[in-house]
């Protein structure tokens, strides 16, 4: 038998070569990768994205929404080709379409726009994803925070619904008891945090910033307004200041808390036998005072994806066509005309009426690029402040001491 | 091993923002602003903190346990094993099954203790409780390595220093302290710089555990550097952060060796 002779240098090349072989057999196999925020509508578009095209394979990954972002960033700072359709939110996108991280999807849209029906996206649904007059983001949900409640504890004991946040207070004081909290708090850095304070910050404060990008929330009044929100975590599940909505949706479903702020996607799955304790027992209207924040999800395409623009283009229009979100409604206020306008759909969901009335009433988040950098500094000092590490005072005045020095190097304040 | 290092200083010279676009160069000028910025004397002073109790815990521990199984005359084998686990696996693994264990409400401990009816304190969420928790944390997934090292040192001992200490009627701690500790002092001195080193850079855990929070009260260094780099953008600080953290840590073990062996030259 003769033996075989590699000698080592051709060893060493076969090595060093396999990488490269291997890396562009698999681009060539053309799998497309996708990265989102997960809740259970992204996992439905995730879903449909992956049987979008006959033929390409879509890889999904879905994470909460500050893992998806920080990987996202580090993809994409570094020009790295590997991820070619993007998940976007109005804040989010501001960042990356500053920085050039998102393709325009302009052309797309006009070549597609009768295939898939994208005149059925009413304008005040794209204007958020419009920067510059280009649109980068097709919208896959609209959201929008709404006052969760526990209707069975609230009809026993004879109350109603609050209609100001010092009544949220004193209900959530009521109900409180070891074994069940007396609501959700979810104040996770940054994104849970930022959500939960917009609407303190917007109902009883000064909101986030004055029309010239000067931080305002350190006013007396909002310095109060996030004193409140530290009165009411008296009453909040354990762990609320590492809650994000995952866990304080998990706390409602599973009968640990009354009531509390969250989205009107979590809504549905209150219903769900196979996740919730209390099915039919969760109701929900619009959040005392208004200014809850209104947000919208969607997915863009990344600057440097190698892909084939139409095809990525095909795959989220596919996954945001009529059907798909008529399959998903139950999980979300879908973004699409057609489906807004069918009375059939809000009878078969019972949060609509709620989520309508919450997204009149509620605001957007600042229309500003650095706003979540920002989200950063203001999460983790507003905790200190209310875990009482400092005083609430001192918390927002280093938060807003933070923001102007942050905001002065990226050029504000000429 | 160069290169990287030499890339990351590069950048540190650099008013590098990805948020702002800039990239110019700026000297030591991240330097100056990290040395008057008070988050990163406060992130410094908590991660000593962090690190001396959970390095001291290890230690304390690991110390005991090796000499119990160096005492102990079977299943030594066996118990060395088992106690190893927790060293094997992957950091972020691991903290997922320690967020289950500390999370409020519904993880392992806290349901324990409901059950005994005693309501429990919420481990992750409140600022003191969870530098105790990430320092556990800490010390279940590292104290195996001491054992292990110190298991090995006291075997090296030789039997005839102790034979002739037990003569003289030394008892099992005087033993301990007095003969077996000061002839394994130069691999004492190796497993807590090791494990100084590593502690220093000590992330993973805590970013799954607490991400820092509540508020700062557990970032560490390492979680400032993240959030520089990522949430704020600012690689250039991030890189500058990154060099004085390494310079720090060689310091400190550079110390802590002339302190231990500033009376025996060329010990090392």
């Amino acid at each position: 038998m003769t033996a075989i002779r590699l000698p080592r240098r051709h060893m060493l090349r076969a090595a060093l070569a396999a990488p490269v072989i291997l890396g562009a057999k698999a681009r060539a196999a053309g799998t497309i990768h996708m990265i989102s925020h997960r809740y259970p509508a992204l996992e439905h578009y995730a879903a449909k994205m992956r049987t979008a095209l006959p033929g390409v394979t879509v890889d999904t990954q879905l994470m909460p929404i500050d893992k998806a972002m920080e990987l996202a960033t580090i993809a994409l700072s570094s020009k790295a080709d590997t991820l070619d359709i993007v998940y976007a939110s109005d804040t989010t996108l501001q960042t990356f379409v500053k920085n050039g991280w998102f393709r325009p999807l302009d052309d797309l849209w006009a070549k597609y726009k009768d295939e898939f029906k994208l005149g059925d996206f009413p304008d005040a649904v794209l204007a958020p994803y419009r920067i510059d007059g280009h649109l980068y983001v097709m919208p896959h949900t609209v959201n929008t925070m709404m006052f969760f409640y526990r209707k069975d504890l609230f009809a026993k004991s004879g109350k109603s619904p609050p209609k100001t946040i010092a009544e949220y207070r004193d209900l959530a004081k009521s109900f409180n008891s070891p074994m069940r909290a007396g609501t959700i708090n979810c104040l996770k850095p940054i994104d849970a945090g930022i959500n939960e304070a917009h609407w303190y910050l917007n109902a009883l404060g000064d909101g986030w910033f004055d029309k010239d990008w000067h931080p305002t929330f350190n006013t007396a009044k909002s310095v109060a307004a996030i004193e409140m929100l530290k009165e009411i975590t008296q009453y909040a599940q354990q762990g609320f200041t590492a809650a994000a909505n995952d866990e304080c949706t998990i706390a409602l479903q599973q009968d640990t808390a009354t009531m509390g702020m969250q989205w009107a996607t979590r809504a549905n799955s209150m219903d769900d036998p196979a996740k919730s304790r209390v099915v039919g027992e969760i109701d929900w209207v619009a959040p005392p005072q208004g200014h809850g924040r209104i947000a919208g999800d969607g997915f863009a395409i990344s600057a440097y994806s190698k892909q084939d623009p139409d095809t990525l283009f095909r795959i989220i229009a596919t996954s945001a066509g009529e059907a798909s979100m008529r399959e998903a409604a139950s999980m979300l206020i879908p973004p699409r005309k057609s489906i807004l306008d069918d009375p059939a759909m809000a009878k078969a969901n019972r949060f609509y009426p709620a989520a309508l009335a919450s997204y009149e009433s509620g605001t957007r988040a600042p229309s500003l690029p650095e706003f979540n950098a920002i989200g950063e500094f203001f999460t983790r000092r507003m905790l200190q402040g209310v875990t009482g590490e400092t005083t609430v005072k001192q918390a927002m005045d280093t938060a807003a001491s933070e923001t102007e020095t942050f905001l002065k190097g990226h050029g504000y304040y000429k | 091993m160069l290169f990287p290092l030499g890339y990351a200083i590069w950048l540190s010279l650099l008013n590098y923002d990805l948020g702002s676009g800039s990239r110019e160069f700026i000297g030591l000028g991240n330097y100056q602003e990290l040395l008057i910025d008070a988050r990163f004397w406060i992130t410094l002073g908590r991660t000593i903190g962090i690190v001396v109790c959970a390095v001291g815990l290890e230690f304390c521990l690991g110390l005991l346990i090796a000499y119990g199984l160096y005492r102990l005359t079977f299943g030594v084998r066996v118990l060395n094993l088992l106690m190893f686990l927790p060293n094997i696996v992957t950091p972020v693994v691991a903290a997922l099954f320690l967020r289950w264990i500390f999370i409020g409400r519904w993880g392992l401990i806290s349901g324990l203790l409901i059950g005994w009816g005693i309501f429990p304190p919420d481990f992750l969420g409140d600022p003191s409780w969870a530098r105790v928790t990430v320092v556990l944390a800490d010390a279940w997934q590292f104290t195996p390595f001491m054992i292990l090292v110190l298991y090995a040192g006291l075997n090296t001992v030789d039997p005839s220093q102790i034979e002739a200490a037990q003569i003289d009627g030394a008892g099992i701690w005087m033993l301990l302290f007095r003969i077996m500790l000061p002839s394994i002092r130069p691999l004492i001195v190796f497993v807590l710089a090791i494990r100084l080193m590593d502690a220093f850079r000590f992330f993973d855990t805590i970013y799954v555990l607490t991400g820092g929070g509540p508020g700062t009260a557990t970032e560490t260094i390492t979680l400032y550097t993240y959030a520089l780099a990522f949430r704020l953008l600012q690689v250039g600080k991030a890189s500058a952060l990154g060099v004085l953290t390494l310079l720090f840590v060689a310091l400190l073990v550079a110390t802590m060796i002339r302190v231990v062996y500033r009376r025996e030259k060329g010990a090392f």
